[in-house]
Parts: C-alpha cells; structure tokens; sequence
C-alpha cells in the first residue's frame, strides 16, 4: 500500500508502507574531517516499520552518519535514495527527523513552551500532544525551564518533543542516555507503541543490552564503516559464529568490529 | 497531523523570537539603559533650550537660532544611536548565535520552512523590539509637545525613520557578525571592530571626495546625520535598508551548516555582490527631501528655480584641507544643497595636507574653482549668496533679484519639565521590572 504521508510545509512524498518494504536506503555516504575520514562509504537500507539500531563504539561515527543522513551536516560523497531518487536535504526533512544527542536547546523557556512550539511548527493534534506528555511522565515538568532540567528530564523532553513530529522516519540519537532502568524501559515501551503505529525508528545506542532489547534489525559500524546490516541471526552469519551458538549482540559487535 | 498553513507556521516563529528577546537579560538592559540616557539627554536638552530663551531673566538668544529639531529632538534621541552602537549588537548576537551554541539551530534546520524565513522571523522579533526601545523617546516627544514645545511633524518623522533604520543596519550587521564568528563573544567583538571601521572610514573619507566619500555617506553615523539634518534621501533608506537585510541574508546563507563550506562561502559572496550592486544603484538615485521646517538643506525657492535652468555637470576644485573649518561650512552649507539641486555635482579635493597649516603660496590653498562646460570661476567665499553668484555667472542664468522666503520664526520656550528624573530614572525602572516579572512569570510559569 503506497499512500502520501502527512507531511506539514510542503507536498507530501509518496511513502511504501508495506511492513518491511524498503523506506530509504544510504548509499556511499561519507564524512571527512580535515584528514580524518569520520563516515567511510556507508551504505545501509532503512525498513517500513521497523525500530533499526545504529551500534558502534565510541567515536566509530554514530552521531555524524545521523547528522549527514539528516541533512545538517554535508557530506563528502553519497547519497540517501527513495524509490530509487536521490533525495536532497530539504526533501528529508519530509521524510526523516532527527533529535540529536547532547544539545541544549532554549535553556530560558518553559518544557511547556518547547512542546507546545514543536506541536505548532508541525501541527500535531492536541490528543497527540497530550498522549506524548503523559506517556513520557513529562506533564510534572510543563513549568520548569529547559535549563534547569536534569540529564534524564532533558532527554525525555527531548524525546517527548521528537515524538510530536509527523516524519515517517524519526532518528534518535542515545535515546536513552541519562536515563535510569526504570525510565529506559518506560521509553522503550513508548517507543515500541510509537513504531507499532507505523512509525520506522532509526536509534543510535551506546548500550548494546538496551540495543538488543528493542532493535529489530542493526547497522553496525566501525571506524566509519558499516561492518554489519541485518537482524542478529545474519549478523551472526556475518560474523561467522556457529548459529548453534547463542551469541549476544555483544559477541557479534566485538567478532565484526 | 494536520498542516499548519504559511501564516500560522510564520506566527509561530515570530512569537517564538519575541519570547527568546523577551527571556533575553541583554534586551532588558537595553531599555533600561536606554530609558535613563534618554531621560537625562531630554533633561539637558529641555535645560539649554530655555536658557538660551531667556529662562532665568537673562537674554534671549535670537529667537531664529532657537530650532527644537537641533535642540531637543535630535538630542534627545542621540540616545539610540549610542544604543545602536554599543547595546543593541549584542542583542541581536544573543538572538542568533545562541540556538547555534545551545544545539536548537540542528533542529530548527529541520523545521517545515526555509531558513532564510527563520533569519527573517528574528529580523522582525529584533525590529519589534527596537521599536519597543523607541517608548522612552516618546514619552520625552509627547511630554515636550505638552509643554508647548514646538513639534514639525515632517522632520521629526525624518529623525525617527533614520534612527529606525539605524537599528535595521544594526540588526544586519550583528546577524552576520553572529553568523560568521565562531562564538558570540567573537561576534561582538566583530561587531564592534566594524562600528570602529565606520568611524575611521568617516574620518578618513573627509575631504577626499570620489568612491570614499560616496561609500562614507552610508556609515551609520553620516547616514543617521542626513536624518537628523531633517533631510530624506532615497538613497540613504534603500543603502540602509539594504545593508540590514544584507547582513540577514548573509547569516541565512552560513548557518545552513548542512551545505558544503565552499557552497555557503559563494551563497555569502553572490550576497555580498548583489548588496554592493543594488547599494551602488541605490546611490544615484537623486530623490531627496528637505522635510525641515527652515528648509536647512535647501536654497531659497527662488534660487532653486534659478538653478532649475542649469543642466551640465558642476564642477568643483577646492584647494581647502579637510581640517579648514570652511570646508566644513561650505559642504555643510553650500555644497549639499548644490547636490540636492543640481543633477550632478563633482567634487575634487585638491588640497595637499590635511590641516592647511603647511600650504605654500603656489599651492593655491583657500580658492574654490567653479566650472560649468569650459567658463571657471573662481571664489574665496564659504557664504552661500556669494556661492551661488559664482555658479550664475559661469552659468549665464540671471541671479534672482530677491529672496523672498518668509524667515523661519524660531520656537523659544522658557520652560523645564519637572520630575524628568523620577520619571526615566526611577518609574520607567520600576515599569521595566514589572514587565520582566510578568514576563518571567509567563516564560517560567506560575510556580516560580
């Protein structure tokens, strides 16, 4: 079933939801910095539907494929396709949304403030809104400014703001990170409910347990390369372990990487 | 989901900067600052009016030479142009370089619009703002209107559309300041180095004539003292207009950071071409106003219908330096209004030193050489009557016989506002604090 997705400030762009039918795909994508090469002819397919995780140790170039498939940092070569055309950066930002890790947007302004002006820049309805604060445990925050908010009320702000956007791919980067166990799993759930929806989840994880618990299929990088793409039983394959053997996604990561 | 439509996404934005300004210290602070230079400006202002009207018993100055355009209007709201340059950069650096260092500029890369429409919803936050600045100014207007002081409506408008546009350069030239530097602190000390460059431009430009004196007619200062003259040049609003809109378009360019380096450096370059272009057509429109009310930019009537007739170019050859105190009178006096009347006006500078001080007999120091096609003439004179003779002679037109303008009357106005101090400098405070709290409140929340 082919159908446009609603899509605010411009035409909407024809979207394949059929569960796992191809959604985007990355070809050759590349970043250099100065003499470092920080992205090295990535090339990965986005699935409909799917909750996709992004895995790689430090540094291996998690943040930067984000912000180069997001269309805020250039690349040095590659593109990202839909149905075979290439898509330019404004043209993703129809299709994909990214919430970066580690920023610290409108310190002065009310949690409430910054959701209600994403839910006006995309035109999310007010059950909608209303939904995210409370799955989120976010309404207790309405008041408090973003600046005084601690590590993990920020992330779930920012996520709870990343949910309120129509995209059909939403990136997240370390959506997790600050939170405590109790927290990670209430977002997963969030989460899991959100792509049951129809939403395809793209997420990078530092945590390759949390990774593992919620992730449908992976793209695995290394030193900027793409070392791995598929469910665990063909990375496993990839990775030449024994599918005999139960190996974690740990034991993947450190044979591909 | 359902669309916002263009008008609603752009109320968004421009709500969203008005609730950055108003949560910005830096913008508070302008007003306050701005509240107490205007008020002890108008003080001052109001004090030295009546004196020289005879307050106290003592005499009156000429009642002609009593102007409330020179005496109160231009001082008093001298105090924006000090705003302008030394407060407001940094408001409008604090607008557009915090969402780069706070992180909110990757997501707002992604919102549903172009981005030159989020620079543009930040130039009108800004311009709003500076206008709100403006409620000091008008206070001390409406309350020296209520003292009976004289008002001229046209040229007071000229004085506040300049110091509007002052702020629009401002806005502009931070934006981009803020844009390019790696950090705000870098951007305002951009912004300062190039309020610096004007000021050296304007000296350097004095008496030099050719491109330097055409580009330093544009300076913030010297654009602001055409204005304040009671002066319109369409000129001046569009170079203006278009700088501040210029250094917008060139932030926009920039902060699109998801573009290749070398692509936003040539988006700046075609920016910074057109600006210069459009700047340049921009000055030779010859379309200008004398909106004072003692026609200080212009001849008589009748002498502005005597040189109605003379339709070659005017050239001038001054052997004056640029420190000569004539040079002054004459530019000021003479060949501005030569400029306003005739359709073109060269000007050379001929001049060798810049003080006057070390010219020798052959070097011709004092004349001012006239020239209509190929009849020269030559005068000593800075007076106006004796210019203008000069330039019928060599252009074969009758001299008018009289000049019947009626003589501007003067405003004298022995009088002094009472509690100027309590008002600027303590109730607009307290009003200011009151506004911040209950912003605060609706930028926090009650709970706070």
């Amino acid at each position: 079933m082919t159908h446009n997705a609603p899509v605010p400030g411009g035409h909407a762009l024809p979207v394949d939801h059929r569960a796992g039918g191809e959604l985007l795909s990355a070809r050759g994508l590349s970043r250099r910095f100065g003499h470092l090469w920080a992205l090295r002819d990535a090339t990965f397919t986005v699935r409909t539907g799917e909750i996709l995780g992004l895995i790689g140790p430090n540094g291996s170039g998690k943040s930067t494929l984000f912000q180069c498939l997001a269309g805020t940092m250039p690349t040095n070569a590659g593109v990202v396709e839909q149905d075979g055309s290439a898509l330019g950066a404004e043209d993703r930002k129809r299709v994909l949304y990214f919430m970066p890790d580690g920023i610290r947007p409108w310190p002065d302004q009310t949690v409430s403030w910054m959701l209600g002006f994403v839910r006006g820049l995309w035109g999310a309805t007010a059950d909608q809104y209303d939904e995210v604060m409370r799955s989120l445990g976010v309404e207790r925050l309405r008041y408090s400014a973003m600046g005084s908010l601690s590590k993990g009320e920020h992330k779930r702000v920012l996520l709870a703001a990343a949910l309120l956007t129509p995209q059909p791919i939403l990136m997240l980067d370390e959506p997790f990170d600050g939170l405590d166990l109790r927290q990670t799993r209430e977002t997963m759930e969030v989460l899991r409910r959100h792509a049951a929806k129809g939403r395809t989840l793209f997420l990078s994880i530092h945590q390759l347990g949390d990774a593992a618990k919620i992730c449908d299929r992976f793209v695995m990088l290394s030193d900027g390369r793409v070392v791995g793409e598929g469910t665990l039983d063909e990375l496993k394959t990839a990775a030449a372990l024994a599918s005999a053997t139960p190996a974690s996604l740990e034991e993947v990561f450190l044979a591909l990487t | 989901m359902r669309s916002p439509d263009r008008v609603g996404l752009w109320r968004v934005l421009v709500a969203k900067e008005m609730r950055e300004l108003m949560a910005s210290r830096s913008y508070w602070l302008l007003l306050l600052v701005v509240g107490a230079l205007v008020g002890h400006a108008f003080m001052t202002a109001t004090a030295a009016y009546a004196e020289a009207s005879g307050a106290g018993g003592g005499a009156s100055a000429l009642s002609q030479g009593l102007n409330p355009l020179t005496g109160i209007v231009v001082p008093t709201l001298g105090a924006y142009d000090l705003a302008a340059t030394l407060l407001f950069p940094f408001v409008v650096i604090r607008l557009v370089a915090a969402e780069r260092e706070t992180g909110a500029l990757i997501l707002m890369l992604q919102a549903p619009v172009r981005f030159r429409e989020l620079m543009a919803a930040k130039g009108v936050a800004l311009a709003i703002g500076w206008l709100v600045a403006g409620v000091p100014g008008l206070i001390a207007l409406v309350w020296w209107s209520g003292m009976r002081g004289h008002v001229h409506a046209p040229e007071l408008g000229a004085v506040v559309l300049g110091h509007l546009l002052r702020g629009v350069m401002t806005i502009g030239v931070a934006s981009a300041a803020a844009a390019l530097s790696a950090s705000a602190a870098s951007a305002a000390i951009v912004a300062l180095t190039v309020t610096l460059g004007a000021w050296a431009l304007d000296y350097a430009a004095a008496a030099r004539g050719g491109a330097l004196e055409t580009i330093a007619q544009y300076t913030p200062e010297a654009a602001l003292r055409q204005f304040e003259q009671g002066e319109l040049r369409a000129s001046t609003v569009l170079v203006m207009l278009l700088l501040g809109i210029g250094g917008l378009a060139i932030a926009a360019q920039w902060l699109r950071v998801g573009r290749q380096r070398v692509e936003r450096r040539w988006g700046v370059l075609v920016v910074v071409v057109i600006v210069a272009i459009a700047s340049f057509a921009s000055s030779r429109v010859h379309i200008s106003y004398d909106l004072s009310e003692d026609r200080r930019n212009s001849f008589s009537r009748v002498d502005d219908a005597a040189l109605g007739a003379i339709k070659s170019p005017l050239h001038i050859t001054v052997y004056l330096a640029g420190e000569d105190p004539r040079l002054a009178d004459l530019q000021r006096g003479v060949f501005a209004k030569l400029r306003r009347r005739l359709p073109e006006v060269e000007i050379t500078y001929a001049a060798k030193g810049r003080s006057g001080l070390f010219e020798r007999a052959g070097d011709h120091y004092g004349e001012v050489w006239y020239q209509l096609g190929e009849r020269r003439a030559m005068s000593r004179s800075a007076t106006e009557e004796i210019v203008l003779e000069t330039v019928y002679q060599i252009a074969g037109v009758a001299a008018p016989t009289t000049r019947d303008d009626a003589a501007y009357p003067g405003y004298p106005l022995v009088a002094t506002p009472q509690y100027v101090s309590v008002v600027f400098l303590v109730l607009w405070p307290l009003a200011l604090a009151g506004c911040w709290w209950a912003t605060r409140r609706r930028l926090i929340g009650a709970v706070v």
